[in-house]
């Protein structure tokens, strides 16, 4: 509550000194301030405002819909001149939009999709990056791999899953599969039908030690998430398996996994960019106030990580 | 009066009557799920379960195998071991799982290396440059204790505070995440020391299983301890009539369970390499499920670690062979779930056979 008072009367005097300067004043409603991709995206977008010399004011939901919606609904009574949300709840953003497009200021959710999505109107946006890439980049840079290697007359391995409820889970093993289907890569077979290690590390070694146990040999394994993938990269080390000649692939790009990969046990992972989702926010909240149109979602690339290229994506997200 | 044998008050020995243990039933249920695996999987997949198939092995059995159904019950294994004592004293604990995410995350802090395998330097340590490179035995120290206290925790509430132990420990449950999620507000602990990944690597983890079982197993048969832990269970009413320290006991009880929970997030922590403070969600269930396919009862009083034991290998068997049958993912939950109740089911039918007869 403190928190809310401090950023409103902070609101009230920027939106004083915004049209004495013709700086922007941005609000920006963060669903927890205690969680790390979100902060390098608010961060991101802050110091990206910032750098176009706007102003920005964040508050914290602290997990919460109903306090998100007072703290937009402050914002509003403040007169900041656009709202950038990572919202709570994707399926209660709903009053949110309409309390902003009711009072004309851009209304821009980023990372989350506010669902549905018809509820953004003319002065709304939504800015995150694509999911379908993930799988796709990170499977088809597997197969590339593979194919230099040598293996392209026939290459088998395993897909490892997220959580079967997940919808990431979904998207990143449909797009693995897809590709696999394509003329160019549909040397890449499945040993055995995709499971499930549940984005956990153990439950992925431990799939993998049973996979090693039917003694069926295999050159690939796709892990719907680093964190598995780094349980697969453990299992075949205890299992004293030669790490150069299985390519293994995740997504995330996480500490652990970057160190995996300049250790040469991992081969490829995917990276989103939060710091570019932040900058893409506050870029589309701009053009809405310059009174240029935006596309209702816009995407902020995926990014291939892979041993060239992997010191530059140490410690990002 | 033919019937009766004299002088013995009708209590003639009756082959039929014969007292059997009644982990029989369970390891018949175990030996059954092998069997199982291993006729469809000649039928269907054409490769044993069990025995080696493979060229340029000179090995009877699938020795992999075996070592990964028990490796991968291990650590849930040795949970379940204190869960089985507290169901028996007419308990139930659903903090395991958490404990487990906390007890990792203190574990973890306290066992953090200057460098990582890879020979990249730890530039973020948790607690700070001061707290690297410790002696193995401060974080094992720090995770037991931390897992110790919130058994005591839950112990005292539940026989002091007389408060349901379904409650208490659903309190805990919550309590004990937000404690592992709190420590680095989410961030995974990674850079561990050698010596301390060494408790989780290999076979490691099944000896510690087994270790924990045999002492919980001379823990609950041979002592007063156990003796009490029955009584309680069966009657918590006529064990403090009977001048049983009933609340005290119940503190030890869920201590015990608090610990052994801090031991599996050792184990766990050790063999994932990292420290995650998502760690052990759900476990609680599967510990739960492991001592009631061993044949420990809800209602409590009845039980034994041998007993979990059996389960938890069915577990194992169940996992494994699903992998070896190259089910689908979906179908492997379901199959899972309906085992467990299939093989309570059948426990249950058999032990009313048995009272029957008697």
């Amino acid at each position: 509550m403190k928190k809310t008072l401090l950023a409103a009367s902070l609101a009230s005097a920027l939106f004083a000194q915004a049209h004495a300067a013709d700086t922007l004043t941005f609000g920006y409603a963060a669903y927890l301030f205690d969680d790390k991709f979100s902060t390098i995206l608010r961060n991101g977008a802050e110091a990206y405002a910032e750098s176009l010399g706007h102003e920005m004011i964040q508050v914290d939901a602290n997990n919460d819909q109903g306090r998100q919606i007072d703290q937009v609904n402050n914002f509003i009574a403040n007169g900041v001149d656009a709202v950038i949300i990572q919202s709570v709840d994707s399926s209660a953003a709903q009053p949110m939009t309409k309390a902003l497009a009711d009072a004309g200021i851009p209304a821009i959710y980023v990372n989350r999709k506010p669902i549905p999505i018809q509820q953004l109107g003319s002065m709304a946006a939504y800015v995150a990056s694509n999911e379908i890439e993930s799988g796709t980049l990170q499977t088809f840079a597997m197969c590339n791999q593979l194919r230099a290697e040598g293996k392209a007359g026939g290459a088998r391995g395993y897909l490892l899953m997220g959580q079967l409820t997940s919808e990431a889970a979904i998207q990143r093993t449909a797009d693995a599969e897809q590709v696999m289907g394509l003329d160019m890569c549909n040397f890449m077979t499945l040993v055995a039908p995709k499971t499930t290690g549940q984005w956990q590390r153990t439950k992925a070694q431990d799939i993998m030690t049973n996979w090693l146990s039917t003694g069926e040999p295999f050159d690939f394994v796709i892990a719907n998430n680093d964190e598995m993938a780094m349980g697969v990269v453990q299992a075949l080390k205890s299992a004293g398996i030669d790490m150069d000649t299985v390519v293994i692939g995740g997504v995330d790009a996480t500490d652990d996994a970057i160190a995996a990969m300049k250790g040469g046990d991992l081969d490829v992972t995917v990276f989103q960019n939060a710091a570019a989702q932040g900058e893409g926010a506050v870029n589309a909240a701009i053009k809405l106030l310059n009174g240029e149109k935006v596309d209702r979602e816009v995407y902020v690339p995926f990014e291939l990580v892979v041993p060239s290229n992997a010191d530059q994506y140490a410690n990002r997200n | 009066m033919a019937g009766l044998a004299h002088g013995l008050g009708g209590l003639k020995y009756d082959p039929k009557k014969r007292h059997r243990p009644p982990e029989l039933n369970v390891f018949v249920a175990f030996v059954v799920i092998v069997l199982l695996f291993e006729i469809l999987g000649r039928l269907f997949v054409g490769d044993s379960f069990l025995f080696n198939t493979r060229d340029g092995i000179d090995t009877l059995f699938n020795e992999a195998r075996l070592r990964i159904i028990i490796l991968q019950v291990a650590i849930i294994g040795i949970i379940a071991l204190g869960v089985t004592q507290v169901i028996i004293a007419g308990g139930i604990d659903l903090s395991s799982g958490s404990i487990v995410g906390a007890a990792a995350m203190v574990g973890t802090m306290f066992a953090q290396s200057s460098i990582n395998q890879y020979g990249m330097e730890n530039t973020a340590p948790v607690l700070g440059l001061a707290f690297l490179d410790l002696p193995v035995i401060v974080a094992i120290v720090a995770a037991l204790a931390a897992g110790l206290l919130a058994g005591v925790i839950n112990g005292l509430l539940i026989a002091y505070g007389k408060i349901p132990p379904f409650i208490v420990t659903l309190g805990m449950m919550l309590f004990a995440r937000g404690v592992a999620n709190w420590t680095t507000k989410g961030k995974p602990i990674s850079y561990l020391q050698e010596d301390y990944a060494a408790i989780g690597a290999g076979m490691t983890p099944v000896f510690i299983f087994l270790g924990a079982a045999l002492v919980m197993h001379l823990l609950l048969k041979y002592t007063r301890y156990g003796k009490h832990t029955y009584a309680i269970g069966s009657n918590e009413q006529a064990a403090r009539m009977s001048g049983i320290d009933v609340d005290r006991l119940k503190v030890l009880i869920y201590a015990i369970a608090g610990f052994l929970s801090a031991l599996a997030a050792i184990v766990l922590s050790s063999k994932a390499l990292t420290g995650q403070s998502g760690m052990g969600v759900m476990y609680e269930l599967d510990a739960i499920a492991m001592a009631v396919i061993g044949g420990t009862s809800l209602a409590g009083g009845r039980g034994s670690v041998l007993g979990t034991c059996i389960g938890a290998l069915i577990f194992g068997v169940i996992i494994s062979g699903f992998t070896f049958m190259k089910l689908d993912a979906f179908y492997q939950e379901m199959a899972k779930g309906a085992i467990i109740v299939a093989a309570v089911l059948l426990d249950q039918w058999r032990a009313r056979q048995q009272a029957a007869r008697n």
